[in-house]
Parts: structure tokens; C-alpha cells; sequence
């Protein structure tokens, strides 16, 4: 865990249904508990039919002003949708950092051909950006007993932490505080599996 | 200073919540509302967290600001609460309200949405600030909006006027800390100020100054409404909402709201006026700032409200010509002030390739039955605010009119009349805006002779707004089985020839009643059930799926306009017609309109 750290400004970004908000909800319990000051902001829109979601999370040792993040003021972007990841890459600061899910919805817009899609993978885009970049391939970590698609979000949480090395137990502990009983098992479970893949990413580079 | 540690305890709050702890802290006795993103939620909180204040989903926003005077009337706060286009509806009963006594304090919360966040509208409440003489708040943080929301009562007693306290879609959503006393015992407010004379309380605004109103029985009814909000004006300039912050004598900024923070962080040397009321206005304070400084701009989100207003003071200011305003600018963020007004200001824009997302339909949506049907048979037809209206969007096109709440029965109507009936044209609408002011556009049809055709979609709660209860509905804060009222009876009631009930399930049954009613030389109704199936969480079935060697990727299925179904890539990098089967609930629909056979579950 980096000493000093006087905040960081970061947008939690993916499509309705992915728990951006349970995300910055847990996160920011987090850096409660450390004292800082927090404000975050959601976009929500017509979230849950399709739509896109934001959430611009402020953490500071000073009190944090604009609820938005302006662009090029961005440490992290952390995204469960590679299409929305596309959509913030340009807020990033020069040093910022990519934690972007490969999982794609494709845009209604597309789907039903009043958009064109675009020509070049997604993947590809996020994998040439200037930036640092973490990428998490669902597909790669599925199994029959566990649907890591639908659980991104506090895998997410799981490898964020890991990458800032954070304590897994006090992350754990506000997990079990804040979910739902019968989700709590299913929740540490894919909170382990995001730190796990962090671990494995982590030491590759 | 004091801690906060030592004034009570931190919380994480949004907007919405804070405004409910407010109403509590303000010791509001009625809250009444409409839902409407992006503020539904203080109900919510209010009614969870506060069981001592009586909470109500009115049927429609004029209902709840009726339901508000009348207890304010009675002596105790209360609160109604919308979102800005809720105050249209409600205009009429607020206008009443303006201008007369106030016993208990009365205060209306309202929330513009600010960028188009949730909606497709481009209001701004303040308006009618100016239009009815009435105080207007702004918050800027969830702090604000609790400690001005009790102001809000203080000032509608003190100066005897309904107050609106507006927020916006930013304030609502956004989460930060506010300092509460946890021991705060709550006691509902009562102020009896004007308890026999019912006359002080009419509409007293249309008798002042009138031709002949110099009688003494007259006047004494009059309410200077006019001089209370002139030493409000005055007495603002003094107040602790409204802040003056003199630093660099080169850039003065006025704000409110939101826009304060952003202007704050990026110009962070700037003199402010940081309001809190912004209506009305403190003209000293602003004379203060103009004289402190070399350039005064004003920095708002939405119309030039407070432009017009300080310009009308007769001091000048730079506000629209540098921040140009609707549709030049949706959503104001600290990004557009430092590109205005920060020389050599980097500008980072988004990429233009990302393809946009459009809104449709849950999986197992009952709207896309219908559209389908309706399509199908070339019928065409009006939509109303519900999440039906995603099919008037062009990339769906199944509609081919909506406009307001409640509006696509009187609209079909007169589509109907000045063609003759020539065209089969027939309304639709949900549950939700049937009760609100449909239901007006159906008596409207019955007694002047129309033979329209009405589909009402009942899927047993406000869907888009997040499943609030409207009056069919077999839940809410004051249900009680007997007095649900029942869609058939009361259609039944108004005189509507011929109903009909059907699951929206039922394909080939929803298809004959629709048609049978089309073509039936009389008024109409058929009503389409299947509770929401993302607010009630309905059980899915077996998930549906492609089979890509029969499919000739036409798209049929795609234009059911279901958010499972996608057209994406494959690993060979072809595209393909896909179902999600996270998504798919199995209501089968898209496999009714595939002509080869290829959808299966």
C-alpha cells in the first residue's frame, strides 16, 4: 500500500445490471474507514434498458469540491464493459491506469443497425492505449459453478485492491457487512477470484 | 471551529437522501409526490427511515401539491415533491398556493435533469420562481440540500409563501458526507398563524390591487406577498445561505448549485457569490462583488435564470455569450469552465467511434408484445410517457406519436377525428399515466362520441421509475386491498362499449382482442397484464437461443426490440445474431417472428 496516497480520482464505468454501484458503495467504506473525504457521483441514465453507467468516485485528504471529474484528471479507470472503457480512456491522467472486463454488450444502436459498429476490436483499442492497462478476460476464468460475467463487479474490487495492496480482510469484512446474507459466500468468493487474477497479472509484468 | 466529530455524527448521503433527513429535521408532518427520476428516491428514504412523517404516492403531482396545501393549511409542514416536469402538471395548484398565507411552512421539492441524465426534457423549475414571486433554493452538496431544506420551512413561514426547493439530477445522485445529530428528537411542527380566516387563504393574488378591492372586507384579506418577498430580497443579503468569498479581484463568480464546486476547482483563486437562495436575489451582495472585481461572470446549469435576473438588477455580467446554453450545452461540467475561462486549458475530448447506446426494453418486456402486434398488422399508434415510449426511438419505430404523461388517449382522439377514422390509429398507454391524467382523456373520448381504440398496459406499478405503487397496484404506503381501484371497473364505469383482459403472454389471444377492438365501430379498451418483469423479479423460463445454420440474419428478431438479443462478432470475426442468456427471461416472443424457424429454447 503506497504511503502518502492524498487521494485518487476514479471512474467506475459499464452498462446497467454489472453493480457499478454496490462497487463504489463497498469502495467507499474503504477509504471511509481511512478518514478520507469522499464524494461520488453516478450517472445512471436508463441504466437497467441498455444504457450506459458512471460513476465518478473522488477520494481526497482535502475536502473534494466538483462532483465530475474533469478529463485528464483521471488515476483509474476501472470498467466491466470494454465499449464504455473506450468511452473514458480520454479522461485519463498521462500516468492513469486501465482495469478494463473484455465482457461486451453491444450497443442497442448497433444491434438494430442504426449505428455502424465499429471496424476494430474493442480489445485490440484498450491493448494499444498509451496508458497502463490491467485486462480481465471472463471467459478465461469461467466455470460451471461460478458465472464470473455476472460477479465482475466484486472481482473488480478483488483485483483493485490486490493492486493497491490493500488488506483482503478488511475488504472482506466490509463486503460480509454491506451485501445481502445469502449473497455474502458467492460475493468473498468472487472478490478471492479477482485478487487471484490480480496476483497472477501482477507478477507476469 | 467545531469537529465534526463534536456537532453529531458523519454520514454518506446523496441528495435525495439528504433532502429526506431535511424533511425529518424540519419536522414535516405530509410528504406527498409524484415519482419522476432523478429525485423518487426522497420518498422512498422519507417513508423507510422516517415512519413519523405520513408519506403518499399521489395520483398525479397536481393532486400532491394540492394534498401539501391543504396540510400546510391545517397547520403543519409539508412537503410535495416532483421532478421539474411534474411542475407542469402541477403549475395550477402552486399558482393557487403563491400569493396566499401560509400556516404550516409548505415547500416543493423539485428536480431538473440536468444534461438529459434520465429524460428528454430540458426544464428548468426556476422559471417559475420569477412567474409565481416565490423563494427559490439551490443546494450544492448533500449537506446543503438537508440544512436548506429545513430553511426552506423557516423562510415559507417566516415570509408566508410556498418555497421550491430545486435540485438537480447531479445533487440527487451524488454521495457525501453530512453531519447529523443522532439524537435529534423529531416532533411534527404546527403553526396556527391564520386559524379563522379561511378568506386570508384563498387565492388572494387575483383580488390585490384590483379595480374596486379598496373595500375594507377586501384588504383585510389581502396577503402582501409582494412586500414579504421584498424583505426576503433584502434581508438575503445578510443571510447565511448566501456566501461572498472576495479573493482575486480579476474574476468574480456568481453560482449556485453544483456549478459552485466546479467553478471553485477550477478557477480556485476567483471571487464567489456562492448562493443558496437564488430567488430572490441579493442585490447588495452582488453590487459588492461587480465592484470587487475586473470581470463578473455568472456560471448556472440550465436556462439563463440567474442571468436575466441580476441583468434585470441592472448589473452586468457575462453568463450565455461564453456558456451557451440548451442545445448548445446539455450536461455543465468543471471541463467547459476551464475551457472557457482557463488560458491554455488542455482539452481531452472523447472518442467520436464509440457507438452510442439508445435505450430498450427489458427481456420479457409486456410493451414488446404489443409493439410487436402492432407492427405486425400495421397499425398505428400513439405512446405515452412509460417504458413502452423506448419503442417510438428511431431504432425501433413502432410508435408513431408520444408526447406527455397521460396524453396518448386525448392525442389518438384527435388524430382520429380529423382523419375520419380512416386510419387504424390506437392509444397506448401504461398503467402509470392512465391514472395520472389519462384517465381524463378517456372520459373525454367517451362522452364526445369517440369510437378510439385505448391498449393500457398494466404492469402493476410505475416501471420506469423504479416500481412505485400507482392506484391499481397491489402494494404501497397506504394499501389496503378494498380500496385498490380496479382498471376494467373504472373503464367500465366511464362508459368505455367494449373491454377486454389479457396476459400479455398470450400471444395469439393478445392478437385477436387487439384486432377485434381495432375494427369494432365503437370506444375500446383493451388491457394488457403482466406485472413489470424487472421490478418483480417474475421467474424466468428456459433461455431461447440462435441456431446460426438456419439463421439468415434478417433481423426480425432484433426489432422485437429486446435487450437480450445482439448482433455481435464471432471468433472468426463474422457477425452474428446472438441471445444473451444472462438476459433472456424465455417469453419466446422473438421466436413468434422468426420466419426460419431458427430461434429455439
Amino acid at each position: 500500500m503506497e504511503t502518502n496516497d492524498t487521494g485518487k480520482n476514479i471512474i467506475i464505468a459499464g452498462v446497467g445490471g454489472q453493480g457499478i454501484l454496490l462497487f463504489s458503495n463497498l469502495l467507499s467504506k474503504y477509504y471511509l474507514k481511512l478518514g478520507y473525504e469522499l464524494k461520488i457521483s453516478d450517472v445512471i441514465g436508463l441504466g437497467q434498458r441498455g444504457g450506459g453507467v458512471e460513476s465518478h468516485f473522488r477520494y481526497s485528504t482535502k475536502p473534494v469540491l466538483s462532483p465530475f471529474i474533469k478529463a485528464g484528471d483521471v488515476d483509474y479507470v476501472i470498467s466491466f464493459e470494454q465499449t464504455e472503457t473506450l468511452r473514458f480512456l480520454h479522461t485519463l491522467k498521462k500516468d492513469g491506469v486501465i482495469f478494463s472486463s473484455t465482457y461486451e454488450l453491444t450497443s442497442t444502436s448497433v444491434n438494430t443497425g442504426l449505428q455502424k459498429p465499429m471496424p476494430e476490436s474493442k480489445t485490440e483499442l484498450i491493448k494499444a492505449a498509451d496508458n497502463k492497462k490491467y485486462i480481465i478476460n471472463p471467459d478465461e476464468h469461467k466455470s460451471a459453478d461460478f458465472n464470473i460475467s455476472k460477479m465482475m463487479n466484486v472481482v473488480m474490487l478483488g483485483y483493485y485492491a490486490e493492486f493497491r495492496g490493500y488488506s483482503h480482510n478488511d475488504m472482506i469484512q466490509i463486503v460480509k457487512e454491506n451485501v445481502p446474507e445469502k449473497f455474502v459466500e458467492g460475493n468473498i468468493k468472487a472478490y478471492e477470484k479477482g485478487a487471484d487474477i490480480a496476483r497472477n497479472n501482477l507478477a507476469a509484468k | 471551529m467545531k469537529t465534526g466529530k463534536e456537532l453529531g455524527t458523519i454520514k454518506m448521503m446523496n441528495g435525495n437522501e439528504a433532502v429526506a433527513r431535511g424533511a425529518f429535521e424540519a419536522g414535516v408532518k405530509v410528504a406527498a409526490g409524484y415519482p419522476g427520476t432523478p429525485s423518487t428516491e426522497v420518498m422512498d428514504y422519507t417513508n423507510l427511515r422516517y415512519k413519523d412523517i405520513y408519506c403518499e404516492w399521489s395520483n398525479n403531482e397536481k393532486v400532491a401539491v394540492e394534498v401539501a396545501t391543504g396540510a400546510s393549511f391545517a397547520g403543519y409542514r409539508s412537503l410535495a415533491l416532483m421532478k421539474t416536469v411534474g411542475l407542469h402538471v402541477a403549475a395550477d395548484a402552486l399558482g393557487g398556493a403563491a400569493g396566499s398565507q401560509i400556516n404550516g411552512g409548505l415547500v416543493l421539492v423539485v428536480s431538473d435533469d440536468v444534461g438529459r441524465i434520465a429524460g428528454d426534457d430540458y426544464n428548468d423549475c426556476r422559471h417559475y420562481g420569477n412567474m409565481f414571486n416565490i423563494p427559490v433554493l439551490e443546494p450544492s452538496d448533500s449537506q446543503e440540500a438537508k440544512d436548506l431544506m429545513v430553511e426552506a420551512f423557516e423562510i415559507s413561514e417566516k415570509y408566508s409563501t410556498p418555497v421550491i426547493l430545486k435540485t438537480s439530477s447531479v445533487i440527487c445522485k451524488t454521495t457525501s458526507k453530512v453531519i447529523i445529530d443522532e439524537n435529534y428528537k423529531y416532533e411534527a411542527k404546527f403553526r396556527d398563524k391564520y386559524p379563522i380566516s379561511f378568506s386570508k387563504v384563498i387565492m388572494t393574488t387575483i383580488m390585490t390591487k384590483a379595480k374596486g378591492s379598496e373595500h375594507p372586507k377586501l384588504t383585510k384579506c389581502f396577503n402582501d406577498f409582494v412586500a414579504n418577498m421584498a424583505q426576503l430580497a433584502e434581508d438575503s443579503n445578510s443571510a447565511h445561505y448566501n456566501r461572498l468569498e472576495l479573493n482575486s479581484k480579476k474574476i468574480g463568480i456568481i453560482t449556485a448549485g453544483t456549478p459552485y464546486y466546479y467553478a471553485k476547482e477550477v478557477l480556485p483563486e476567483a471571487s464567489f457569490l456562492k448562493l443558496g437562495v437564488i430567488n430572490p436575489l441579493p442585490k447588495k451582495m452582488i453590487q459588492q462583488l461587480a465592484a470587487h472585481v475586473e470581470k463578473l461572470y455568472v456560471i448556472e446549469e440550465g436556462h439563463d435564470v440567474l442571468e436575466k435576473n441580476i441583468k434585470d438588477l441592472g448589473i452586468s455580467v457575462i453568463g450565455k455569450e461564453l456558456f451557451p446554453k440548451f442545445p448548445d450545452m446539455m450536461r455543465f461540467t468543471p471541463d467547459v469552465i476551464a475551457e472557457r475561462l482557463v488560458p491554455d486549458a488542455e482539452v481531452r475530448k472523447p472518442r467520436t467511434d464509440v457507438p452510442f447506446r439508445l435505450p430498450i426494453a427489458c427481456a420479457g418486456c409486456s410493451h414488446n408484445f404489443i409493439s410487436s402486434i402492432l407492427k405486425k398488422h400495421k397499425i398505428k399508434a400513439a405512446a405515452d410517457v412509460t417504458c413502452g415510449l423506448i419503442g417510438c426511438f428511431p431504432h425501433m419505430e413502432s410508435y408513431q406519436l408520444q408526447k406527455c404523461m397521460g396524453s396518448s388517449i386525448a392525442l389518438t382522439h384527435g388524430y382520429n377525428i380529423a382523419k375520419n377514422y380512416s386510419e387504424n390509429f390506437v392509444a397506448m398507454i401504461g398503467d402509470g399515466g392512465f391514472w395520472a391524467t389519462g384517465v381524463n382523456g378517456l372520459m373525454n373520448l367517451v362522452f364526445n362520441n369517440s369510437q378510439s381504440t385505448v391498449i393500457i398496459v398494466d404492469n402493476s406499478c410505475l416501471a420506469m421509475t423504479g416500481g412505485q405503487n400507482v392506484a391499481s397496484s397491489e402494494f404501497g404506503f397506504n394499501y389496503k386491498p378494498e380500496n385498490r381501484l380496479d382498471i376494467a371497473k373504472v373503464c367500465e364505469g366511464i362508459g368505455i362499449k367494449d373491454i377486454v383482459t389479457v396476459d400479455a403472454y398470450e400471444y395469439e389471444t393478445l392478437e385477436k382482442s387487439i384486432l377485434n377492438a381495432v375494427n369494432a365501430k365503437t370506444n375500446s379498451v383493451v388491457i394488457v397484464k403482466k406485472p413489470c418483469v424487472t421490478q418483480f423479479k417474475l421467474p424466468k423460463s428456459e433461455p431461447f437461443h440462435i441456431e446460426q445454420d438456419a439463421c439468415v440474419k434478417c433481423r426480425k428478431c432484433i426489432n422485437v426490440g429486446c435487450l437480450a438479443i445482439e448482433s455481435k462478432k464471432n471468433n472468426d470475426g463474422e457477425f452474428e445474431i446472438v441471445i444473451n442468456q444472462d438476459l433472456c427471461t424465455g417469453c419466446g416472443l422473438c421466436s413468434t417472428v422468426c420466419h426460419k424457424d431458427a430461434i429455439k429454447n
